[in-house]
């Protein structure tokens, strides 16, 4: 084995990036302290938390779990990429209005996972919720709001999709 | 926690991947989704000199219907499977177990083959294989060969696999008009690792009467197995509820479970009795025909 | 100080204003700062052994790996760190002090036993696998009867066994009184070892200051003062040379309210070498060395009259300390909490408590949400339902029965606690009454059998301790806790506003609260109002974040401090305008007479002449600047209260706990922020439905710890969480300062006893008896089936 560099090409929220990295870097630690993106937080590194979790080609994805080298080639979608300098993006502001965070360390994660399923299921009920929302651990919250958001973000991006 | 430095390698084809294998042998392993090695390699239970990265073998992700067979390819999803019609269509039993199977993220670059590969008792792809004598197509540059659930799994978290080979694809018998499955699991938690659970087919004639029964349990030993009495006891027989008792009953005879700190071995076998009742009721009320 | 009904915008949801930069990533958590140039990266070589002597410690391959700066051993710190231990004085505390890297001698899995310096996280991590240390394994002990055992294994020998903490209380005339009882219940309750669990781990940095000989060190602690005065003294720096700042911190739920090893570790590597140095916590360690918290064994005797009434109790508590004492609580901690919080909100005058703990080759336990009040509740609460099913009562009627009234308020308790004000009773009814009480015992049959499940209620009335002050402290041995905290509240020259709170926030939202705390006294805009916290440079001494203190302690100081300055604003304001300044009011940002409300000043034209912004000049003796500084010490403790009712349904083939119905009445006094609050409430409840239903550090009998990953420690997901039926009643403290009380813990200390009493109550039928949590389906299914069997065998 060796520690020799990979060239990594990963498009990330938008814009492109080249990095040597080794094989076994992974893309957590990429994203990181390559990119400067933080807010990709890691919580467990062996899958299960659900805080590392970011969009890879469009599908949520254990950043933890994923080695950059593999990937190359790949579009990312991280939470700094969700609204970028804009106004929070609605399932943001449903969030925001649930009190759906609180140490807020989970909840980027929570985010990519309530993007990508209610990309799924514009109308999801409760419980369709409660299992999408297995993909991530939160401590403080006990999920409660984390639900009233997720139902109501659906509300706002059903109603932004009727608008446009 | 961070995994130890290995060379990595990218072939574009199953024949290139087998190439790498023959080279490397025991030293390397073979990445697709990673959802079950990377945990291990980055806990450094494994730590792999070298990795072979199959995700550019396009060639290996399919799932297609061939002479009464599903074939899924080794880089085949399990959300792809999740959401495949064809799966919907012929393998109601996989169908049902797959929202089981970790959680989203999981299953978006898991593979199917990945997991059986992992060969976790404990896991719901195994026991589905095995219920439904699915045939496990294993490749090397020496050529391929096919066997069956009882060969591929050999203990837990060990399969028949040469350290130059890797599992090519599993083929998965579709069901009959006249089958009915059924996937039951329990966890400590309403979702989760499950302590134990049971994947299970049985066809019904006309008379209501079971002419073949299939049931895998989760949890009940060592490796993924069937529960050989069970379906002894009920095949040719009518699923009525003293025989449904009585099957959960050899179930748990039959089971030898390991104990963890999840639960007794005791419990285990007891549930693995109770799922493959609750089963047994389910599929005895379903219309007959697989979708 | 103005009456509680004064406040405008206390009481109203704010939505926070610490969402938007956690939302778009850009929140700054200890691995997210900025690295500094030629940053080291730790990482420990962790025991693999419960007990063992350390032979040698063989670095040399570990030290050749490029990248590698050196590794270091339990020696190469003695002369810079002292030996670490908490400083607490009660009676029966035998002290036990520990090297922070062991030398010799390894007490429990994941002790330090070598600490590696890297460039690289990854190298350092490499580095751990080439670190060879010879151990010869000794025999070990985990659990509390095996450690208290003749003949146990001792882990300190100065103490000749393993009893590090025993101390007892007993009411004049106690036996006298317990035999006045018709009939005696008794019965002993155990709780499984648990975690906070916090989705960021732990991790700190320290940094040199390049210029001066300070020293910062970042770290997300809810104690940063403490955790500066611990490390000041352990490495005998000047506390006016240590910086102490908490970046964002994700979640800490008491187990980040620790002084660790690692934080005196990365401070003495920094001034050792002048370079910074970084430690990131990954899973396994935070399971296997952060404080856990819990494994009470609970041995408690009840005499009641037939009516129901408690005439007396005794109450045995027995705690595992784990191999040392955690800094700075000890394990009176827990221990204490669980013996002084038994009485709870019922009328028990006659007392016997005995608690002790031993010392045992595990993790050192801890402060985690709740402290000794999940035990206590769970054992007066599980007796309530037993007296009643003894005594042929309805488990409600026996807490009616003794539940202090509304009437009796204040009240002071059996070891001296004074409630001051609380809603006991009308907590309880207003309980029973949302889940339909009544009518589920009506329709409730004999054998609790319903559509083939067992179908139970359970109940927990509690109390909750919160905002301790030194007294409260004092009196459980806590020598060198403060109790207070302060605040620093500065009109700027513009007239905006910043508080400086010696608090740090884990999540709680204090950004928001506090300066809706603020705003609401000077009369100003919220938005207008800046928090800080969290940094000992910036803010005044003061005792932390837990243990319910946030809204008490803090709240309470931000109310004072803004207060003493608006004094001093009418003060001016008063000179300005030539009106009298007590007829002054503080409203929108500005300064007028409710009389002429025209002839006003903005709070800015009061804060330049403050500031000596203008030619106004100030009145004679009147010092410049528009600021105060506070220090609120608050009562010994302030107790919120509230009930938990829980409706279960326990499937007897599988052992499956199924919640069908979940009400909370919960009453915090005062509330500042009720959005906030309900997040409190829930965020502890789920807390509690897995500390009661799933979650459990599991070691085996040598102390081989079994689950330290996520996969094997389990938390609720999203889907074992109920939707909950909340209810609020506020009856607000006439003894804090605003009638604030704590909100924090109560969920957790709720959730426990009244899941198990649910359980207990649906398999009452049967005759299990359920004493313990967690609840796995598992050991219900077990407890079942031995009922069935001797129910078979009986007939």
């Amino acid at each position: 084995m060796s520690t020799k560099k990979v060239t990594v090409r990963l498009k990330v929220n938008g814009k492109d990036y080249v990095r040597d990295v080794e094989p076994r870097y992974l893309l957590a630690d990429f994203l990181r302290h390559e990119l400067h993106l933080t807010g990709t937080h890691i919580g467990c590194e062996h899958g299960v938390c659900g805080a590392c979790t970011v969009l890879i080609n469009g599908k949520t994805g254990r950043s933890c779990l994923q080695f950059a080298a593999a990937l190359d080639g790949a579009e990312i979608t991280t939470v700094e990429g969700i609204a970028g300098d804009r106004p929070l993006h609605p399932v943001q502001e449903a969030f925001h209005e649930a009190h759906a965070l609180q140490c807020g360390y989970c909840t980027p994660g929570f985010l990519m996972t309530t993007i990508e399923f209610l990309g799924q299921n514009p109308d999801p009920d409760r419980d369709e919720i409660r299992q999408a929302l297995t993909n991530n651990m939160c401590r403080c919250t006990g999920y409660l709001n984390i639900i009233d958001a997720v139902e109501d973000a659906a509300k706002r991006l059903r109603e932004g999709a009727r608008e446009a | 926690m961070k995994p130890a430095a290995f060379d990595y390698h990218r072939p574009d084809s199953l024949e290139e991947a087998c190439a790498l294998l023959a080279e490397h042998g025991a030293e390397a392993r073979v990445l697709a989704g990673g959802q079950s090695l990377v945990p291990l390699m980055n806990m450094r239970i494994l730590s792999p000199a070298v990795l072979i990265d199959i995700n550019r073998c396009r060639e290996l992700s399919y799932l297609r219907r061939e002479d009464g067979v599903i074939a899924c390819g080794a880089l085949t999803r399990q959300g792809e499977a999740e959401t495949s019609d064809l799966v919907a269509a012929h393998l109601p039993l996989m169908a049902a177990a797959m929202p089981h199977v970790g959680v989203r993220a999981n299953r978006n670059f898991g593979t199917v083959c990945g997991s059986l590969a992992h060969a976790d008792p404990l896991a719901e792809l195994p026991s589905v294989a095995a219920a439904l004598e699915a045939r496990f197509v294993i490749a090397s540059s020496r050529g391929r060969r096919e066997v069956d659930a009882g060969e591929f799994f050999v203990s837990a978290l060990t399969n028949c696999i040469e350290p130059d080979e890797m599992l090519a694809e599993v083929r998965l018998p579709v069901a009959a008009a006249n089958a009915r499955s059924a996937f039951l699991e329990i966890a400590n938690r309403a979702h989760g690792f499950a302590v134990a659970g049971v994947a299970a087919l049985v066809e019904i004639d006309g008379e209501g009467r079971c002419t073949r029964a299939r049931l895998s349990a989760m949890g009940a030993g060592d490796t993924t197995a069937r529960l050989a009495p069970v379906e002894a006891l009920i095949e040719g027989r009518r699923l009525d509820e003293g025989l449904i008792r009585e099957a959960g009953a050899a179930a748990t005879a039959a089971a030898e479970p390991a104990q963890d700190v999840h639960a007794t071995a005791d419990y285990r076998a007891h549930v693995i009795g109770t799922l493959v009742s609750r089963a047994l009721r389910q599929m005895a009320g379903q219309p007959g025909g697989a979708a | 100080m103005k009456a509680i009904e004064d406040f405008t915008l206390v009481g109203k949801t704010i939505l926070r204003r610490e969402d938007g930069y956690l939302m778009r990533g850009k929140a700054q958590f200890l691995d997210d700062l900025p690295e500094p140039k030629g940053l080291i990266h730790l990482a420990f070589v962790l025991s693999p052994y419960a007990r063992a002597d350390i032979l040698s410690i063989d670095a040399g391959a570990a030290k050749a790996l490029p990248g590698v700066i050196d590794v270091l051993t339990g020696k190469d710190f003695v002369d810079d760190i002292k030996l670490f231990a908490p400083v607490i004085e009660i009676g029966g505390y035998r002290p036990v002090r520990r090297p922070v890297v062991a030398v010799d001698r390894v007490n429990f899995v994941g002790e330090y036993v070598a600490v590696i310096l890297a460039e690289s996280p990854y190298v350092a991590q490499d580095a751990l696998d080439l670190v060879e240390v010879s151990y010869d394994p000794l025999p070990s002990v985990a659990g509390i009867d095996e450690a208290a055992a003749p003949g146990a294994p001792v882990l300190h020998d100065h103490l000749g066994d393993n009893l590090i903490f025993k101390t007892a209380f007993e009411t004049e005339g106690f036996a006298d009184r317990f035999a006045e009882g018709d009939v005696v219940v008794e019965e002993e309750f155990r709780l499984g070892r648990v975690t906070g669990v916090m989705i960021e781990p732990r991790g700190c940095m320290a940094c040199p200051d390049p210029i001066a000989t300070n020293m910062t060190l970042w770290t997300p602690t809810q104690i940063p003062h403490i955790v500066r005065t611990a490390i000041a003294d352990h490495l005998d720096i000047a506390e006016s040379a240590l910086r102490v700042v908490t970046p964002a911190v994700g979640g800490g739920f008491g187990t980040k309210a620790h002084v660790y090893p690692d934080e005196l570790i990365v401070v003495a590597l920094a001034r050792r070498l002048g370079r910074a140095v970084k430690w990131v916590q990954d899973r396994r360690e935070e399971l296997l060395t952060n404080a856990h918290a819990r494994e009470h064994v609970l041995k408690i005797r009840v005499a009641a009259k037939n009516d129901g009434e408690i005439r007396a109790v005794h109450l045995d508590v027995r705690t595992n300390c784990g191999a040392y004492p955690n800094h700075p609580y000890s394990p009176t901690l827990e221990a204490t909490a669980a013996v002084r919080m038994m009485p709870g909100p019922y009328r028990i005058r006659n007392y016997k408590y005995d608690v002790s703990s031993v010392t045992t080759n595990t993790a050192p336990t801890g402060a985690y949400r709740g402290t000794g009040q999940p035990s206590a509740f769970l054992a007066i609460e599980g007796m309530m339902d037993r007296v009643g099913r003894r005594l042929g009562l309805d488990p409600a009627d026996v807490r009616r029965r003794n539940t202090i009234r509304p009437e009796e308020f204040p009240y002071v308790n059996v070891v001296g606690v004074r409630y001051d004000t609380g809603s006991y009773l009308p907590s309880l009814e207003r309980g029973l009454e949302m889940i339909g009480y009544d009518a589920f015992r009506a329709a409730q049959p004999e054998d609790r059998l319903v559509g083939g499940k067992y179908r139970g209620i359970g109940i927990c009335n509690y109390t909750e301790v919160s905002g301790t002050g030194a007294p409260g402290w004092r009196v459980r041995g806590f020598a060198k806790m403060p109790g207070f905290d302060s605040s620093r509240v500065v009109v700027e020259p513009d007239g905006k506003v910043t508080v400086y709170v010696s608090q740090a926030d884990a999540g709680q939202g204090h950004y928001t609260t506090f300066a809706q705390l603020a705003a609401d006294r000077l009369g100003v805009d919220w938005a207008d109002v800046m928090v800080v916290e969290g940094d000992t440079s910036k803010t005044p001494y003061g005792t932390g974040t837990f243990a319910s203190r946030g809204s008490v302690v803090g709240g309470g100081t931000v109310i004072r401090c803004s207060e003493k300055v608006g004094v001093k604003v009418r003060r001016i304001a008063g000179y300005m305008l030539n009106a009298d300044p007590e007829r002054l009011v503080m409203k929108e940002g500005r300064v007028f007479d409710p009389a002429s409300p025209d002839r006003g000043l903005t709070l800015r034209e009061v804060a330049e002449t403050a500031y000596s912004m203008n030619n106004l000049g100030l009145p004679q003796g009147e010092e410049h600047g528009l600021e105060a500084t506070d220090y609120y010490d608050p009562p010994m403790v302030t107790m919120a209260n509230g009930t938990h009712v829980v409706q279960v349904a326990v499937d007897p083939e599988d052992g499956k706990v199924e919640i069908e119905r979940y009400v909370v009445v919960h009453d915090c006094g005062r509330v500042i922020n009720p959005k906030i609050v309900e997040g409190q409430v829930h965020g502890a409840t789920v807390q509690g439905i897995g500390e009661a239903l799933m979650e459990e550090i599991v070691y085996d009998a040598e102390g081989q710890h079994l689950n330290a990953n996520l996969l094997d420690y389990l938390l609720p997901t999203a889907m074992d969480v109920p939707d909950l039926e909340l209810s609020h009643i506020e009856t607000p403290s006439i003894d804090t300062v605003g009638g604030i009380k704590g909100a924090a813990e109560g969920g957790l200390t709720g959730a426990v006893p009244a899941l198990a009493n649910a359980v207990g109550d649906a398999l009452a039928g049967l005759g299990v008896n359920i004493t313990r949590v967690p609840l796995r389906p598992s050991y219900v299914f077990e407890q079942i089936r031995r009922a069935r069997a001797a129910q078979e065998g009986r007939t």
